[in-house]
């Protein structure tokens, strides 16, 4: 059953990346569809089972390397961890498909689509339920592999070539980092089973490493190392350029590998390697400040951004910092919760975002988009659903969206860690949590109401969506209306249930207290992540619905800040001086001076023209004459007997 | 040294009783016939064509074809002379080795026989 | 009784030289239209029947005829080869033969002719019995090469190679006298004594040993003795030079084998450098010189003298491997011949054969199953896996590491790096160049049999490579085990 329900997506991505063109366009979507939801419901079986049925397991399949103490094999670590990551993806991924079918019924190349989307799926499952280190690099990279073709789906549009080179290329740096944490994981453990690397993570606690003459303590320098590769894939603070531009692919691309999984594989990674980055204080400290900072960071630039894929990219992106930093303050079940109700109430407002496009004639700026709320009840309330879950809305006591529930506890484990880097996290967060629900907002009344501010034909032509679209997504709905409410207890709840909820698969030090305490802050902490996100919700009425010159004064106002917002703080235009038009001319001259002036020139074109010109000169050599034959075989017996006869007066 | 001279001494006279018999005839015709010389009887005869000229003329190929026969059956008669003398000591086998030789040859001759090789038209 | 014996030793080709001889009268007696049909079909079967006849051969090393002759396992091995490029031969190139006029019954018993020689070649003991055999081959392939008297190529070829073939007869015969001097005998088991038993080798032997290998370095076409090579192959008849590139090669290779590795062991010092030399000049040259050719034959005519290259290192090693890597190439060297000669004799425009590599332009598409065959034979001569061809580089290539000849290795490779440009490039001109006019469509039953075989057994030699390579091993065990 874990091998089927990991491999029946990549059985779906063969047979439609392979056989599309027998399939056609119909059966490859069906095949694929059916195949991810089978695998899904497997998954939520799964879920049961091993959370109040059998328990963990690992299932064997294939022996891989075996190089003296370097063995490692191709297995399935079935987990608690694990089977929360499979329901989140195989969920999310097939209401993505079937959702698909209606968003890219348009489209040329489906099969090829929908095989790629099966594909990343299938390296997504891969990368969670790998049980050593090499596995889940492999799909580490398989998910960045797809994440480069989905985005770069449309090929003709250079845009989104240069967004899938962008993704790529950033992954890189941070993969580069995960990789050097690999080596020094084996260097320090001579192990990369996850399980080995656990049970000796205590003795090592205090192992040095010794780089350039100075000591580092090991397990924070494995740490940031791996987490380097978090930051990349999950686009933090410093990496996170990428993950806006990603938006250039398909929405419902956005929605799976840009929402809900892909780029919360670095919380995973984190989560799940919790046993080593227990015992470094450094380490956790790093990931709380650059999540806490990116949460901070994303949430103001979402403030100011038209593009409407955007603003929920870098909400997704402030969110990924909640689930830092609630991982960098010992709050993994916290971490967690966000991550599987964030993937549902994000994906849903992805989804109904490109609903919105659909219906908006392929429209993506939101100053050419509003008053369409009649036209589009259902997607309306869809995007409402998202985004109070988003903002955290609900009764406290009673219960609310998912966000509330999740956002709350990470928030109160902040204040509870009772640390610089706890408080510093709070505030940050505080303070982005009242702009999420502003930038919701300002995102749900510049669509929905007001004026229409697009022209005549693409009103005319807005549209719901056709129930392929709408009806799946009630499935993330309802997870955003009542994940919260559902999970709270088990996934972050800090007591026995919880505690028996994860089992082995998350660990804390008994000193790490924060998920403890959560639930013993004061009130006003409790209340105070629902009043900033009323408080959002309340200024972006008043500035996009009450009075509706208020953001332009203000914009004009507060130019310095309004134009870091926009510039997204300038992050692209200060790596486009630094290291890409360096890069560029080095790597001009490089190609003209060093590569084409000397080693083209001495190298293959060089070569190939001597070869030409002996060539040339031996055919001269066939006279035809058959004296000159005749004359060639005695010079070359000459020059044999000659040979001999030398060598003998030598020696 | 003189021993080895000794042995040469038949050859020396073989090679004077030849000198003389060759002289003798050709001294006897030139006295006892009647000379009517003409171009043709003058001209040197070789295989049909001139003995001093062109070396690149063209000439008929067929003088070659019969040289050639003529050389296999030549050295057949080569071979058979010395077998011939031995053959009280090389036995039976040495016997039925050249027979089948002969054998051979005999398949030679009737392939260029059917083939026309020996007919001058 | 002990000549019946004799006799029975060389069964294989007293019964060639009987039908043939049969075949002959035979020939002459039938009407000219059938002689050709009758006396071809009769010299395939007769060889197929040498074949048996030399597997069901005792096995194990016998002598015969005052020790002139030596039947063993190696001689076995060669001339089942030899026998089967014979028979391919005849059968591929029925009907170019007849095209061209030149279905003479002659034809295939100078083919017989030319393999018996062949078949003594292989089987000599002594220098006198190895001569006879050469000349019996040869003259029956200068008498072949010129086959088709009415064109001014063909009689060029074969004059050509007449000419320089009694050079090369001359100086081995030159050679032999030498070492029939200094050693004494001229028998191979006297002179394996005499070699091994001299305290420093003289001068003399050693210039008639090198006399003895200029002459078989031309019959294996080996630089600088091989300026026949591309002028014979390309003016001589197709199917001639598919027996050419094929079989003498093969034959000439394996007396060179025999005489270094049994004979003249004593002296391996001394020959290996020749051997190096002429292989390191052969593969080198061919690789350079086939680039610049436009007529495909000529370019098979490179490419032989490459192989022979090839094969040379193995010799150039002198090791039991080194003989054994010799005996796979050769064999899959034959296959990769008469495979691509089988798919050039198919070139026909209008019924007139083309043998230029630029009409093969757009082969891939008019006729996608010789260009697929051809593919195959041209990618496993460039040594591109998983092909046999492949699989007899490499393990040349492998016995010269094992003797250490690192230097020899290494060029052998780079010189098979520029030699499948060559071979490429016909691939790149059968699949990527717009259609020349289109080739006639393949006709012939036999012919298209004779490319699939050859072409899977390309394919699919690396299933089971160890059915070749042992009795390869078997082969070469009979020269080492004294």
């Amino acid at each position: 059953m874990e091998t089927l329900a990991v491999f029946l997506p990549l059985l779906g991505a063969i047979l439609a990346g392979l056989f599309g063109f027998v399939l056609r366009d119909r059966g490859a979507v069906l095949v694929t569809s059916s195949l991810l939801t089978i695998s899904a419901v497997l998954s939520w079986v799964l879920f049961y089972d091993v959370i109040w049925g059998t328990g963990p397991r690992t299932v064997h399949l294939l022996n891989w390397v075996s190089v003296d103490k370097f063995i490692f094999n191709w297995a399935l670590l079935i987990d608690q961890l694990t089977v929360v990551m499979l329901v989140v993806v195989t969920t999310v991924s097939s209401v993505v498909h079937w959702y698909s079918i209606g968003y890219m019924h348009h489209d040329k190349s489906i099969p090829r689509f929908f095989a790629y989307l099966s594909f990343f799926t299938f390296f997504m499952l891969m990368l969670v339920t790998s049980d050593n280190l090499i596995q889940m690099f492999f799909g580490w990279e398989g998910v960045g592999l797809c994440s480069y073709l989905l985005i770069g789906f449309w090929f003709d549009k250079p845009s989104a070539n240069a967004a899938a080179i962008k993704a790529f290329v950033v992954n890189r740096v941070g993969d580069f980092g995960y990789a050097l944490g690999i080596f020094g994981v084996f260097v320090l453990f001579g192990t990369i089973q996850l399980d080995d690397i656990f049970l000796a993570a205590s003795s090592k606690a205090e192992a040095k490493i010794i780089f350039l003459g100075i000591e580092f303590h090991a397990i924070t320098v494995l740490c940031l190392l791996l987490f380097i590769g978090a930051m990349g894939k999950s686009a933090q603070l410093g990496l996170h350029t990428w993950l806006p531009d990603a938006m250039e692919g398909p929405t419902p691309v956005s929605a799976l590998i840009h929402a809900a999984t892909m780029v919360t594989a670095g919380v995973f990674m984190v989560c799940r390697l919790s046993p080593l980055f227990e015992y470094s204080e450094t380490a956790l400290a790093v990931v709380a400040v650059v999540g806490a900072s990116t949460a901070f960071f994303a949430a103001t630039v979402g403030l100011t951004q038209n593009d409407i894929k955007r603003v929920i990219a870098y909400s997704t992106c402030s969110q990924l910092g909640y689930m830092f930093f609630a991982a960098g303050l010992s709050a993994y079940g916290a971490a967690m919760f966000h991550l599987f109700t964030h993937a549902f109430f994000k994906a849903l407002l992805f989804l109904g975002s490109g609903c919105v496009i659909h219906a908006m004639s392929d429209e993506q700026d939101m100053r050419k988009m509003g008053g369409i709320r009649k036209l589009v009840p259902i997607t309306y309330i869809y995007m409402w659903i998202g985004s109070l879950a988003l903002a955290g809305i609900g009764i406290p006591g009673l219960g609310g969206f998912a966000g509330f529930h999740s956002k709350d506890i990470i928030l109160e484990s902040a204040w509870a860690a009772d640390s610089i880097f706890g408080y510093y996290s709070f505030w940050l967060g505080l303070i982005a949590a009242l702009m999420t629900a502003f930038y919701s907002w300002r995102l749900l009344f510049l669509t929905f109401h007001g004026q229409a501010r697009c022209d005549e034909r693409t009103l005319a032509h807005v549209h719901e969506s056709p129930a392929i679209m709408w009806v799946p997504l009630l499935v993330l709905a309802a997870g955003a209306v009542v994940a919260g409410y559902l999970g709270h207890t088990v996934f972050a709840g800090g007591g026995d249930q919880m505690r028996s909820f994860w089992g082995d698969a998350l660990f804390m030090l008994p000193t790490h207290t924060a998920l403890e305490n959560a639930h013993k802050v004061p009130l006003w902490v409790k209340v105070s992540p629902l009043a900033a996100g009323l408080m959002g919700i309340s200024i972006a009425y008043i500035f996009y619905i009450q009075n509706n010159k208020l953001p332009s004064n203000c914009a004009a106002r507060f130019k310095p800040l309004y134009e870091i917002s926009y510039n997204k703080w300038y992050f692209d235009e200060l790596y486009d001086r630094i290291f890409v038009k360096p890069a560029f001319v080095i790597g001009r001259y490089l190609w003209k001076s060093g590569d084409g002036a000397v080693i083209d020139r001495l190298g293959p074109d060089g070569l190939a023209m001597v070869t030409l010109r002996f060539s040339r000169l031996v055919s001269i050599l066939q006279t035809g004459y058959v004296y000159h034959y005749a004359f060639a075989m005695l010079i070359g017996l000459v020059g044999l007997v000659s040979w001999y006869v030398f060598s003998e007066f030598l020696r | 040294m003189t021993d080895l001279l000794k042995e040469y001494v038949p050859i020396v006279i073989f090679l004077a009783i030849a000198t003389g018999m060759a002289a003798a005839m050709l001294l006897a015709s030139y006295i006892v016939a009647r000379q009517k010389p003409d171009s043709e009887k003058l001209s040197a005869y070789e295989c049909g064509f001139e003995a001093f000229d062109d070396a690149r003329s063209q000439f008929d190929v067929r003088f070659y074809l019969v040289a050639i026969l003529f050389i296999i059956f030549d050295l057949e008669v080569a071979f058979l002379f010395p077998w011939a003398v031995a053959l009280g000591d090389i036995g039976v086998f040495g016997f039925w080795s050249m027979i089948l030789f002969l054998g051979i040859l005999t398949v030679g001759f009737i392939y260029e026989w059917r083939k026309g090789a020996l007919e001058w038209e | 009784m002990n000549s019946f014996v004799d006799l029975l030793i060389s069964l294989p080709e007293l019964f060639l030289v009987l039908t043939a001889m049969g075949m002959m009268v035979a020939g002459v007696y039938t009407s000219a239209g059938k002689a050709y049909t009758l006396i071809s079909n009769a010299a395939v079967l007769s060889l197929f029947g040498a074949i048996g006849l030399v597997l069901f051969a005792k096995t194990g090393t016998t002598l015969a005829f005052n020790d002139l002759f030596i039947n063993d396992g190696f001689a076995q091995y060669i001339k089942i080869i030899l026998l089967l490029a014979a028979a391919l031969v005849i059968l591929i190139g029925d009907r170019a033969v007849r095209k061209i006029k030149i279905a003479h019954f002659e034809y295939p018993i100078l083919i017989i002719f030319a393999t018996i020689g062949m078949m003594l070649m292989v089987s000599a003991n002594d220098l006198m019995s190895l001569y006879v055999g050469l000349e019996l081959q040869s003259l029956a392939l200068y008498v072949v090469a010129a086959l088709n008297r009415d064109s001014l190529r063909s009689s060029e070829a074969g004059l050509k190679y007449f000419v320089l073939g009694a050079l090369s007869s001359g100086m081995l015969l030159y050679g032999c006298s030498l070492i029939y001097g200094y050693a004494g005998t001229t028998s191979f088991t006297g002179l394996e004594t005499a070699v091994a038993g001299a305290s420093n080798i003289s001068l003399g032997l050693l210039t008639g040993l090198v006399f003895l290998i200029v002459g078989l370095a031309f019959k294996v076409a080996a630089v600088p003795f091989h300026m026949w090579t591309p002028d014979v192959y390309e003016g001589a008849p197709t199917p001639v030079t598919a027996f050419f590139a094929a079989a003498p090669k093969v034959a000439s290779m394996a007396l060179f084998v025999r005489i270094t590795m049994g004979p003249f062991q004593g002296m391996a010092d001394q020959w290996q450098q020749i051997i190096i030399v002429l292989s390191i000049l052969s593969m080198v040259l061919a690789a350079l010189a086939a680039i610049s050719q436009t007529n495909i034959k000529r370019l098979m005519a490179y490419s032989s003298i490459g192989h022979a290259g090839y094969a040379l290192i193995g010799l150039g090693a002198g090791t039991k491997q080194g003989t054994t890597a010799i005996l796979i190439y050769l064999a899959i060297y034959i296959v990769m011949v008469i495979g691509t000669f089988a798919c050039i004799l198919c070139m026909k425009r209008k019924g007139n054969s083309v043998e230029q590599i630029n009409d093969l332009a757009g082969l891939g598409k008019s006729h996608p199953a010789i260009a697929a065959a051809l593919l195959l034979f041209m990618f496993s001569m460039a040594g591109i896996p998983p092909l046999a061809g492949f699989f007899g580089k490499l393990y040349i290539f492998l016995a010269a590491i094992e003797a250490e000849l690192y230097s020899l290795a290494v060029i052998g490779v780079l010189s098979s790096v520029v030699g499948s440009f060559y071979y490429l490039r016909i691939v790149k001109v059968m699949y990527f160049d717009n259609l020349s006019d289109e080739l006639d469509s393949v006709t012939g039953k036999r012919i298209s049999v004779i490319i699939s075989l050859c072409a899977l057994t390309i394919l699919l030699f690396f299933l089971s490579p160890s059915l070749l390579v042992d009795s390869a091993s078997t082969a070469a065990s009979v020269l080492f085990e004294k």
